[in-house]
């Protein structure tokens, strides 16, 4: 969608400049009400003169009852209007997993342990091609399992993966925030592809002795996106019950998911896919807002599975020899963009700035009743956001994402980063991404950071948080050991 | 003054009739109502007889005479009937070499036609759902089964989906709570719950006891649910849900390892039953009943009961007996889980419910097996199609899973009903005079055999012989 904001008028003015201006008229338009109302009252004080404004005051006939009752009324309306108020969602704060370096796959390794385990010539060199150009590092993890030739994707080891990711996680987490596990309320855990019985919340509870009247729910096939499904869950979960909070767990268990065929399309997640997972902690309490990091504000949900293309996009299936895969079809780019001009549409009124807004409007009537042939106007998300996490699926998708939303290198440099040093960590990438940002001293108090996630189904799902204290750097975390290196140039191709 | 006085009046008022009206608005529009379900019937080249049920344990070469009597002991014990049903790979002999079109196909079977048929039965269309809930414990594929349905019915875009998956039997009270939450936030929402168990991909292959009863038990089938927390649709509503209690007794290992999916010493993978099942089962059922009592009770039943405990503890402590609550005083029918004929007798006893509160449960078990989470919505049909449902009364649902959890909610009855659903062809037949398993006449000589005289190959030609019913 490249396109130049407005039609061209750049011959008659300095467009970029009547922008700024109109921008901030709009958004402070309320200003530029009151203040005219301010100093015209306050002039017309001085010209009475404090005699005239005195026998104003006692002309009222004020007693008691009267002042007793209009504030009275005041106090009665505004405890009426804090009240139904939705209740604030604060996320105390999150730990991801540290994954050690005996885990390390180099290129080298990787490509070795292809060569030693497919048969076919031209599978090799199309993996070879595909680390090429995927954005990742030297220092991305692949589960133990997975560094046996052939991998060993048994039961017992794929539950020694989701131990050993979450596990770490909660304990960091607990460290991090004092948490006792008898107090958790509300927990949720998502992982896409491995769910055994019993639950991976089962495991949580029986782990971490969690109480007997906690809510659990384990979510699973749901994608890259299903971060933030769990925690648009969470948050319905904690304004039903006052006085809770809420665990999260976003992880994706790579053991039993490697693919041992030769289709082209479903080798990419092969390539792709690393070891990760992230705990976040939830309330709803009021005395925790003064120690939480974030405000949850928004969280929006797009499903495009209604049409046939999108929901085909990522498919699990059987290749022709029996191999189970996940195809990655080559729409994949064109139905992320769909899926977000969708979820844009329904959070656009929600965050954007009203001279934002305005444009968009105008654009569109202009369209629909001057002149059709007007580019649409693409909203600058720039002014709602000041960070931006978009999940590491793919250098491809970040490429597009950033085109699509006219975004900066800088803005994007946390999802880079974090696909260069844990590859595509799944759901888990965007709490990696954040604490990037973090990580590196840019999250300031007041800060607003949109997290998009996109995934099987074809899902695209946003969260906008708001940063409640600056984050001073150095910050427990992944990132804790290698954020001097970082950034990294990342070359189109590394040669192999 | 006058002038003032009014005002502060009006606007002292307008608040309080916001609270008001809120409050009101809170209370109606956060009950959650059932208002229709289906149960799934599978086609009938789909059906499990007797004799089909030994020629597929016969197929397995890994059973020795002991592991072959133990099967043949459950299936006789289990209190399952002729007419069950299911999965086709397993039908057509590829048990152990499932693949993932089966497992798909075996949820396709389903989701193409009880989610279309509660859409036509209730007249809504699938664009009016907000949330979409699929549980279903041993089978996840991507995109996931909520997903699968909502290209299938094309639902809208910003459809709320949930996939519950390993969350075992119980998770259909899961799926009803995570609703019910929704349902709370006031907003006026329609919520679709799709419960069912993929049979396909889990059969178990091996020798190991503890692991192959799920093999014996599991049946097919599946159940969609309408509920809504509009009062519009009150009316039309079978259902009003009372209350819902969750306990999960996880943190206790033994109850946590009770039932386990994992490899076997030949490296198959299987749900392994832990012997100490029945003592945890009875544990996460206590706990439960702590928290349901007193919100399903009259409040002459508690006071009774304190009495009795307070007398028998402190007044007259030589008695032992136990001090038994009478459920059937706030509840008039239950739904148990057909987990087996021992299960179900179990809660019975510990309920102390009589035959004709247990016989949903057991025909529905005689009629489909244990369809795993679905089989509390064929009770309850069961019940229906007896027409012994009327409006006010109290229908208990309890339900065990993995984990553990037992999970247990009350409905009541707002209007008399008569839906025959999937028992309309045979509600005729139940109960039956005799519920004698037709399997102790068939394998009866198992008991004469020793591991010399067993003879595999003998049984196997003896088998083709016997003619089919």
């Amino acid at each position: 969608m490249p396109s130049p904001p407005l039609p061209d008028f750049s011959s008659s003015v300095k467009l970029k400049y009547v922008k700024l201006g109109f921008r901030y008229i709009v958004n402070n338009f309320l200003t530029f009400l009151f203040v005219p109302v301010i100093i015209s009252t306050i002039l017309q004080f001085l010209r009475n003169g404090p005699d005239e404004i005195l026998s104003l005051y006692n002309s009222l006939e004020l007693d008691l009852i009267h002042i007793l009752c209009s504030s009275f009324v005041l106090i009665f309306a505004m405890t009426v209007y804090f009240m139904s108020r939705p209740r604030r969602v604060y996320l105390i704060d999150y730990a991801c997993f540290k994954p050690s370096p005996a885990c390390r796959v180099p290129f080298a390794s990787f490509m070795e342990h292809t060569r030693m385990i497919c048969t076919d010539q031209k599978s090799v060199q199309f993996q070879t091609r595909i680390l090429e150009r995927s954005g990742l590092g030297e220092e991305t993890c692949l589960p133990p399992a997975n560094h046996y030739i052939p991998p060993k994707p048994t039961m017992e080891a794929s539950r020694a993966e989701a131990e050993l990711v979450i596990f770490s996680a909660i304990d960091d987490l607990v460290k991090k925030t004092g948490l006792k596990p008898k107090d958790i309320d509300i927990l949720v855990v998502n992982c896409s592809l491995f769910s055994p019985t019993p639950s991976l919340s089962a495991m949580i509870v029986n782990k971490y002795k969690l109480r007997s009247n906690l809510k659990s729910f384990n979510l699973s096939g749901m994608g890259c996106s299903a971060g933030l499904l769990s925690i648009d869950l969470a948050r319905d979960l904690l304004q039903v019950y006052p006085g809770s909070n809420a665990l999260v767990i976003s992880t994706e268990i790579i053991t039993p998911n490697f693919y041992k065929g030769n289709r082209r399309d479903m080798l990419l997640p092969n390539c792709l896919f690393r070891m990760g997972a992230a705990a976040i902690l939830l309330s709803n309490k009021r005395r925790d807002a003064s120690r939480s990091k974030y405000r949850l504000l928004h969280v929006v949900r797009t499903h495009k599975g209604a049409d046939d293309r999108a929901y085909r996009c990522v498919y699990q299936e059987e290749d022709s020899d029996g191999h189970c895969g996940i195809s990655l079809s080559k729409d994949l780019m064109a139905i992320a963009g769909d899926a977000l001009k969708s979820n844009i549409t329904t959070i656009g009124p929600l965050v954007l700035p009203m001279s934002e807004q305005l444009l968009f409007f105008f654009t569109l009537v202009g369209r629909k009743l001057i002149n059709p042939k007007w580019r649409p106007y693409i909203p600058d998300f720039k002014q709602a956001f000041e960070h931006f996490c978009i999940h590491a699926g793919g250098r491809a998708v970040i490429d597009e994402l950033q085109k699509n939303l006219q975004l900066s290198a800088e803005h994007v440099e946390a999802s880079r980063m974090t696909l260069h040093r844990f590859g595509n960590t799944s759901s888990s990438s965007l709490w990696y991404e954040l604490n990037y940002i973090e990580s590196k001293g840019r999250m300031r108090r007041g800060d607003r950071v949109w997290q998009i996630g996109f995934g099987s189904g074809f899902k695209c799902n946003s969260a906008v948080w708001k940063c409640l204290r600056t984050v001073k750097a150095p910050v427990d975390g992944p990132w804790e050991e290698c954020i001097e290196r970082y950034p990294v140039e990342i070359p189109e191709i590394v040669k192999l | 003054m006058e002038l003032l006085a009014i005002l502060t009046t009006l606007l002292l008022l307008y608040p309080l009739y916001i609270i008001i009206y809120k409050s009101f608005k809170h209370k109606y529009s956060t009950n959650c109502y059932l208002v229709d379900y289906v149960c799934f019937k599978p086609s009938a080249d789909r059906k499990i007889t007797t004799q089909m049920a030994g020629e597929i344990m016969e197929r397995n070469e890994t059973l020795g005479l002991s592991e072959y009597k133990f099967l043949l002991k459950v299936i006789v014990s289990s209190g399952i009937g002729e007419e069950t049903y299911g999965p086709r790979n397993i039908i057509d002999g590829r048990e152990e070499s499932a693949t993932l079109n089966d497992a798909i196909g075996e949820m396709d079977e389903f989701i193409n036609t009880s989610v279309g048929e509660l859409f036509a039965k209730t007249g809504i269309s699938p664009c009016d759902v907000d949330v979409l809930v699929v549980n279903v414990s041993t089978f996840s594929p991507a995109p996931s089964i909520a997903s699968r349905i909502i290209h299938r019915y094309g639902m809208r875009d910003d459809v709320k989906s949930f996939n519950l998956s390993a969350m075992g039997c119980s998770a259909t009270l899961i799926a009803i709570d995570l609703v019910n939450n929704i349902f709370k936030l006031g907003k006026k929402t329609l919520a679709v719950v799709v419960t069912s168990e993929s049979i396909s991909p889990n059969w178990y292959s091996g020798n190991n006891k503890s692991m192959m009863l799920g093999n014996c038990l599991f049946r097919s089938g599946g159940s969609v649910m309408l509920l809504t927390n509009d009062p519009a649709m009150r009316a039309r509503a079978k259902m009003r849900l009372k209350c819902l209690i969750r306990t999960h007794i996880g943190s206790y290992d033994d109850a946590y390892n009770c039932a386990v999916q994992k490899e076997d010493d030949a490296g198959r993978v299987g749900v392994h039953l832990s012997k100490e099942l029945p003592k945890a089962v009875v544990r996460a059922f206590k706990e439960n009943l702590k928290r349901l009592a007193p919100k399903i009770l009259p409040v002459r039943e508690l006071v009774a009961y304190m009495y009795y405990t307070i007398k028998r503890k402190v007044i007259k402590p030589a008695r032992k007996a136990n001090v038994a609550i009478n459920f059937r005083s706030g509840v008039d029918h239950f739904c148990l889980h057909t987990g087996g004929t021992a299960v179900i007798d179990a809660i019975g006893t510990a309920l102390g419910l009589n035959q004709y509160d247990v016989e949903p449960a057991r025909m529905t078990l005689h009629r489909w097996g244990n369809t795993s989470a679905s089989s509390i919505w064929y009770v309850l049909a069961y019940m229906e199609a007896k027409k012994r449902l009327r409006k006010g009364d109290g229908v208990l649902m309890l339900s065990f899973g993995s984990g553990l959890k037992c999970n247990s909610c009350m409905w009541i009855v707002n209007r008399d009903l008569e839906d025959l659903d999937v028992w309309e062809d045979c509600i005729k037949h139940y109960p039956p005079q005799t519920l004698i398993n037709p399997y102790i006449k068939k394998f009866g000589w198992i008991n004469e055999n020793t591991e010399e005289t067993f003879d595999r190959e003998e049984r196997r030609k003896s088998i083709r012989k016997v003619p089919v019913n």
